[in-house]
């Protein structure tokens, strides 16, 4: 059997290795626009200068050199036609499978304001090509504006504040990583990039650019009037999944692919996984559905069920936080804080099973809260304060010595 | 591959296994008799928890069959050894992301409380011979080495 499978992030890479070690003697096609392997995660080490593109490769065993696999690059797929299961790129053939495996994550969005979505200086970040561009770009900047302060715009102001930009940010939110923590814990991230010398405007929209009449931005506008000058802008205001070019091929899609119970879409022998299955926006799920998908694609049943996906861990300057579930309570919701110099807790429980937790400071160990609240494990009855449970109060082993949960 | 197992009963909470997997993995020279417990660079990559019921429950990393850190890791650097099946980290790759923290549910992964720049996890002393330290070290056979069959299933 050829497998066929567009993308080589997350989702695309780890369904290629599982599908090789399921089936050795299957074939595996990968197509990419992406000319390289990188982990999106870590593009703005690239800005900062900190890596280079070879240092965010995070294959780390021989899978692009497998024999049965071929990797085409530098190939944006334009049109899948289901029947005959083959990509095209404009009107050349480029390959075709089997089976396919659509894992082409998402792409910025550009909002149609002003001039951001033709200018010269203006960037998202989720390629490898926008990372360079803004480091490019930045040698000649010296303000920079952001627009969106969720964990990609930040990203960008870290690596930017270590090239020296003096940086204004610009959120529609009233609070920083809005979707990940807090008021409170967010408040502790604005402060360390405030004393870099980053200036936020909150719960505000840009609403207008003004340019030089030559392809470039050189200042935004806000919605109350004031207009920020700058040198480049930088647009993290979320991500869309990439199924432009999945427009009549008949494959069922809404904002994502529409798959089934075992990551099929709606035209059979055709899968999706990653960021375009609509499910999720992080690495660790798209890695598991990638898993997941190329079991399918070899036959064997695997439903994905483990779909959780509100969690995320932020470190920035050194100051780490963990965030699973929800980030405020419901009404009739207890919130439990626990909070010293160091260290902000906070608990939401609902009829004694955690909702949501957020921990910032310690984080070491802390893995099992994602468990217990993705499993709505009541945590009251342990014979306990609720913050000393772990995941030794529910401890048991199997036969071959691996955990399992004793409830 | 070989795994760590357990017999909870026999374990009476003594920590000999957290001083010597320390003592393996401090980064200055010494004997177990000047290492500092409390210096937070010297952590052990495992925990023993009291029960409450004046029981000890110690938890070590399984080196799953299906790795939730690996399978997190966004860099490249958690990695199932295709030899020997231990989980192995490579500092060198870590983005200091913390998923695998967050991902492990056993909670067996802590960032290094003082660079922050890199995790700390059960090596399987990797570069000893023997068994691992803390095995070694257990006066109570607590712990124990055993080969078990690797299946890489979901
Ligand atoms: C700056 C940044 C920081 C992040 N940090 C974190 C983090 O710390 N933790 C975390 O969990 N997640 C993080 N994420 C999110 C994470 O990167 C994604 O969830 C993950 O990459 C999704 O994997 P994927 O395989 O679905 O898609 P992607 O990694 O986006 O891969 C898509 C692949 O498809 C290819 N492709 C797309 N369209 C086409 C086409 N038409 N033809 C051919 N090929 C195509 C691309 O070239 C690429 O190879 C971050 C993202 C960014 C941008
Ligand atoms: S902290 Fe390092 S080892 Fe852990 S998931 Fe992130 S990159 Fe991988």
């Amino acid at each position: 059997m050829k497998h066929l499978i567009i993308g080589v992030g997350a989702a695309g890479i780890s369904a290629a290795r599982t599908i090789l070690k399921e089936k050795p003697e299957d074939s595996v096609v990968l197509v990419s626009q992406d000319e390289e392997v990188y982990s999106r995660c870590m593009l703005h080490k690239l800005i900062s200068g900190e890596r280079d593109a070879a240092g965010l490769n995070f294959v780390n065993d021989g899978l692009l050199e497998h024999k049965n696999l071929e990797w085409i690059k530098g190939k944006t797929v334009t049109r899948l036609e289901a029947a005959t299961k083959s990509v095209y790129a404009g009107d050349e053939k480029i390959a075709s499978g089997d089976t396919i495996l659509i894992a082409t994550g998402a792409n910025s969005v550009t909002p149609p304001i002003g001039e951001l979505r033709t200018a010269k200086n203006a960037f998202g970040l989720r390629h490898l090509p926008d990372a360079r561009g803004i480091a490019s770009c930045a040698k000649n900047a010296k303000e920079v504006v952001i627009i969106g302060a969720g964990l990609v715009g930040l990203d960008a102001a870290y690596a930017l504040l270590e090239l020296g930009k003096k940086l204004t940010i610009i959120e529609m939110a009233p609070t920083v990583l809005a979707i990940n923590l807090d008021a409170h814990a967010a408040a502790a991230y604005q402060k360390l990039f405030e004393d870099k010398g980053v200036v936020f405007h909150l719960a505000r929209k840009v609403v207008n650019t003004r340019g030089d009449g030559r392809g470039n931005i050189t200042a935004v506008e806000l919605d109350n009037g004031s207009l920020i000058p700058c040198d480049m802008v930088v647009m993290a205001v979320g991500v869309r999944p990439a199924i432009g070019f999945l427009e009549g091929s008949g494959i069922k899609t809404e904002r994502a692919i529409v798959v089934d119970d075992y990551l099929e879409s709606s035209e059979p022998g055709i899968y999706a996984a990653g960021d375009v299955a609509g499910f999720s926006g992080v690495w660790p799920n798209a890695q598991k559905q990638g898993e997941i998908a190329a079991y399918n694609m070899c036959g064997t049943k695997w439903i994905y069920d483990d779909r959780f996906a509100i969690k995320n861990t932020v470190n920035f300057f050194g100051l780490l936080s963990l965030s699973v579930g929800a980030i405020n309570p419901a009404d009739g919701d207890e919130v439990l804080v626990k909070e010293d110099r160091l260290n902000y807790r906070k608990l939401i429980l609902r009829g004694g099973v955690p909702m949501g937790i957020i921990l910032q400071g310690e984080i070491g160990g802390s893995g099992f809260w994602l468990h217990l609240i993705k499993n709505k494990m009541r945590i009251d009855n342990r014979g306990k304060s609720v913050w000393k449970v772990s995941y030794a109060d529910f401890y048991g082993t199997q036969q071959n010595g691996e955990y399992k949960w004793v409830v | 591959m070989k795994r760590i197992f357990i017999d909870q009963e026999k374990c009476d909470g003594c920590k000999n296994c957290s001083f010597a997997c320390m003592q393996a993995h401090r980064q200055t020279p010494g004997t177990v008799y000047d290492l500092d417990l409390l210096d937070p660079k010297n952590e052990a990559r495992h925990s023993i928890v009291t029960n409450g019921k004046g029981g000890y429950v110690p938890v070590f990393c399984r080196h799953c069959a299906v790795p939730d850190c690996a399978g997190a890791c966004m860099s490249g650097a958690l990695k199932k050894d295709p030899e020997t099946g231990h989980i192995q980290y490579d500092e060198k790759r870590c983005g200091t992301c913390f998923m695998c923290v967050m991902s492990c549910p056993y909670g067996n992964i802590k960032p290094d409380r003082v660079s922050r720049t890199k995790i700390l996890k059960c090596d399987f002393c990797v570069n000893d011979k023997e068994e691992p330290n803390c095995v070694k070290s257990c006066p109570k056979k607590a712990i124990h080495v055993e080969e078990v069959v690797w299946e890489a299933a979901v």
